[in-house]
């Protein structure tokens, strides 16, 4: 058995958010239907990287990724038809994940509710369902700038930059996961669906956290300083950065409970020095060039062994190669990484799980092919006939 | 009604990603309650300034500790006393959940491994957030989050193209693996609510921040590519990037996803005729023309005010936003709507602000309105009204410093 057991999720979002929503709730073993356009499919299966660099549906990273583990049907929802097919398909399901995309008015979250009150309806929009921006548009760059996330992060001489990747929506597919499975609690626990709204700018606002309480209590800003801490007094930790050594850049941290340890292990007294050990993070610049000295000489692998060894919580920093070579046998011993048998994709190892529960497997499978499960979901749960099917197959609609 | 109530958690929890779970849990409705070892809170740098009237206890007015602990309790127990173990025990055994993040090796060390947890509670869910795991070979590596930005390929995929790695800014990893906890514990009793079944969740700080890199490592597997840093630059996007405004330091994200809101774009700019320049006609060109794409942007919003620009392009259609500062946050008219920041009194620290996960439910407050609490808060609330000790036998765990009510 697996926690999410018995849950149907409909999901017609289209990007990175809803996406990584759908993953995570199929991995907790519920079933995802994913509804996409017909021929096209959505944004993620348009993103890549591709396969040797070669567009197409069936073999973007995004889509493989994110995909994993759901059920695939198409349906052209701006139809009419396909609104009413997927109206059908909403009698069945528990869960319906919906974005900006979706402007049909029998598809709003308000719509449902009423005729489907058990039915729990999720909009994940970049800055929420209500409130005088909830119809303004937003990439990832920018719902990180309003979240206020962007302005922390880059060196102090150049503009803010953003985090790699999508990650404003990442942080919302699973924040709203999050508030999907807390109302199924409430509904299993005897009350009705509701409208959980997730706004992509929030989730970005939510990596904020420490800075507002800051703000609010020292007015002091947090603006962007580098890979060191973001928004703190000279008297703050320190070290917390990365740094180059002979090879590549080794992340470097105190030690919290013995300061000095650091002085000690690299052999630089001045770093147990009592003025600057009382403002660590004031004497950023002087730790620093005497961080660089002893780490030029070490490569990465060989300063963090050295550093852990003496519990110098010091890291590589690693590019995704190294992530995936694994050298160091982590994520190997553990089987992170694991085989499915994609018919796209020869030889294809999937990530695996993000959590391991005792009871509850995760299930990893692999994605599936654009509108792999039409005839499975149309034909035998819905009962649509096979001549229909074809007849809703030339009009476009599926 | 809220999702999690009726259900208690104990939080064994440190650092931040801890936390950050714990908290949200006490958002959903869970009664939380921190157990807190006897030795001083550490002093962080962060004090707030005295409320005036109230007692002079700088340990109850530690900014972080405030924030990451909103909406919980908290009882100060010694763990390697047998006494503390007993009272934690018998916790357990009215409990429904116990979350924990320290090094896989500690709990069991101190006696209170799932097992023992199981034998208190035969259904208790417990989650365990170590950094690496609590098997391989680096089982015993010792990382905060940042730490783990490094390994994971987030810090080397994040920055300028022409400078080093950068982990994002904060905590993310502990805001992740915070968030992605939270959601196993409450599928986990989910299951447990239709089955009585308990479970041990593992949530490795590692695996949890992998989920956000997996198109990068998926690149890696299946083209050998190993990706690089590119600043703002987006693959198929342009303009697509953070771009100086009037002021003092003072910028405005702009993404133009398709050519039509390129159009609208020149015409808000008062270069309408840009739109029909063979450079920039379609993604493409523009893509191969960034630099000058990027220049056009530039030269018009450095002679913009921030919000002014950002109105003038989402009137038009066009996505940005000025890259608001925290302090900003505040008055921010669409989180102001939304309620994403709520002043709540602390009575020795004053009104502090708790925000909140990123949706709102539309029949369930999904927050907490309880303050931090203070040192050794909720003694008697735990050990008289939960679990029945006497006064006399309270007096003696204090006597014998089991528990404490100041540090």
């Amino acid at each position: 058995m697996t926690a999410l057991s018995g849950l149907r999720v409909i999901d017609a979002t289209d990007g990175v958010a809803g996406g990584y929503c759908a993953r995570l709730l199929a991995g907790l073993g519920a079933d995802v239907i994913k509804v996409q356009r017909p021929v096209v499919g959505s944004t993620l299966r348009r993103a890549g990287p591709f396969l040797h660099d070669i567009p197409h549906a069936e073999t973007s990273a995004l889509q493989l990724h994110l995909g994993a583990g759901t059920r695939s049907i198409t349906l052209d929802v701006d139809m009419v038809t396909g609104a009413a097919l997927l109206l059908r398909l909403l009698d069945t399901a528990d869960v319906f994940v919906t974005g900006p995309e979706l402007q049909h008015p029998a598809l709003r979250p308000d719509a449902l509710a009423k005729g489907r009150p058990e039915l729990i309806v999720t909009s994940i929009t970049p800055f929420g369902a209500s409130g005088p921006r909830a119809q303004w548009l937003a990439t990832d760059i920018v719902a990180n700038a309003a979240g206020g996330y962007l302005a922390m992060t880059g060196d102090p001489d150049r503009e803010p930059v953003k985090p790699y990747g999508k990650q404003a929506a990442y942080q919302a597919g699973l924040h709203s996961a999050l508030g999907i499975v807390a109302a199924l609690m409430v509904r299993e626990g005897g009350g009705d669906g509701q409208h959980v709204d997730v706004s992509v700018a929030e989730a970005s606002s939510f990596l904020t956290g420490g800075a507002l309480a800051r703000a609010h209590v020292f007015g002091r800003q947090s603006v962007r300083n580098g890979t060191r801490p973001v928004g703190l007094p000279p008297e703050y930790l320190y070290p917390s950065v990365i740094r180059p050594c002979a090879d590549g850049y080794v992340y470097v941290h105190r030690h919290n409970r013995f300061p000095d340890l650091l002085a000690a292990v690299l052999q630089e007294p001045r770093l147990a020095a009592p003025d600057v050990l009382a403002q660590p993070l004031g004497h950023a610049d002087e730790t620093d060039a005497l961080l660089d000295g002893w780490l030029a000489s070490r490569d990465k692998w060989r300063a963090v062994e050295e550093a852990q060894e003496a519990r110098l919580p010091f890291t590589e920093v690693l590019d995704p190669g190294e992530v995936v070579e694994d050298r160091l046998g982590q994520l190997t011993a553990r089987e992170f990484f694991v085989e499915v048998d994609s018919p796209a994709v020869e030889g294809l190892r999937a990530l695996g799980a993000p959590m391991r529960m005792t009871a509850t497997p995760w299930i990893t499978r692999r994605a599936p092919l654009l509108g792999e499960h039409n005839a499975e979901i149309y034909a035998g749960e819905l009962d649509i006939t096979r001549r229909s099917l074809a007849r809703l197959a030339a009009a476009g609609v599926i | 009604m809220k999702p999690l109530d009726g259900v208690r958690v104990i939080d064994l929890t440190v650092a931040i990603a801890g936390p950050v779970a714990t908290s949200l849990l006490a958002d959903l409705g869970a009664e939380v309650i921190r157990i807190e070892p006897p030795f001083p809170r550490p002093l962080h740098v962060d004090i707030a300034p005295p409320v005036a009237g109230a007692p002079d206890r700088p340990y109850n007015r530690i900014v972080s500790y405030n924030d990451l602990h909103r909406g919980k309790r908290a009882l100060t127990l010694d763990l390697s006393k047998p006494p503390g173990r007993e009272v934690l025990l018998r916790l357990v055994a009215i409990s429904d959940v116990l979350v924990e993040n320290m090094a896989p090796r500690v709990m069991p060390s101190l006696g209170i491994g799932y097992e023992s947890l199981c034998a208190s509670r035969r259904d208790i869910v417990m989650v365990s957030m170590p950094a690496f795991g609590a098997t391989g070979p680096l089982r015993e590596r010792v990382s905060y989050g940042p730490g783990i930005d490094a390994m994971s390929g987030l810090a080397h995929l994040t920055g300028y193209a022409d400078r080093g790695p950068m982990q994002p800014a904060n905590y993310y990893c502990d805001y992740n693996a915070g968030a992605l906890s939270a959601l196993a514990t409450v599928a986990a009793l989910r299951h447990r609510a239709r089955t009585g079944e308990g479970q041990h969740v593992e949530l490795a700080m590692l695996e949890g921040e992998l989920q956000v890199v997996g198109e990068a490592l998926l690149d890696y597997e299946m083209n050998g590519r190993v990706q690089q840093r590119t600043g703002n630059a987006h693959p198929s996007m342009s303009p697509h990037g953070v771009y100086p405004c009037a002021g003092d330091d003072r910028w405005i994200a702009i993404a133009c996803e398709n050519d039509e809101q390129w159009v609208r774009l020149c015409s808000v700019i008062g270069q309408p005729q840009l739109a029909g320049d063979a450079r920039f006609a379609d993604v493409l060109s523009r893509m191969h023309h960034r630099r000058d794409v990027d220049a056009v942007v530039a030269a018009w919003t450095r002679t913009q005010d921030v919000y002014e620009a950002e109105a003038a392009l989402q009137s038009a259609g066009v996505p940005a936003s000025a890259a608001a500062l925290i302090s900003e946050l505040f008055e921010d008219p669409q989180l102001s709507s939304r309620e994403f920041v709520r002043l709540v009194e602390h009575p020795e620290a004053g009104w502090l602000p708790h925000t909140r996960a990123a949706f709102t439910m539309s029949s369930s407050d999904a927050r907490s309105n309880r303050h931090a609490p203070l040192y050794g808060q909720d003694t008697d609330y735990v050990l008289r009204d939960l679990l029945g000790y006497s006064a006399d036998e309270v007096r003696e765990l204090e006597d014998t410093h089991v528990t404490a009510r100041q540090p």
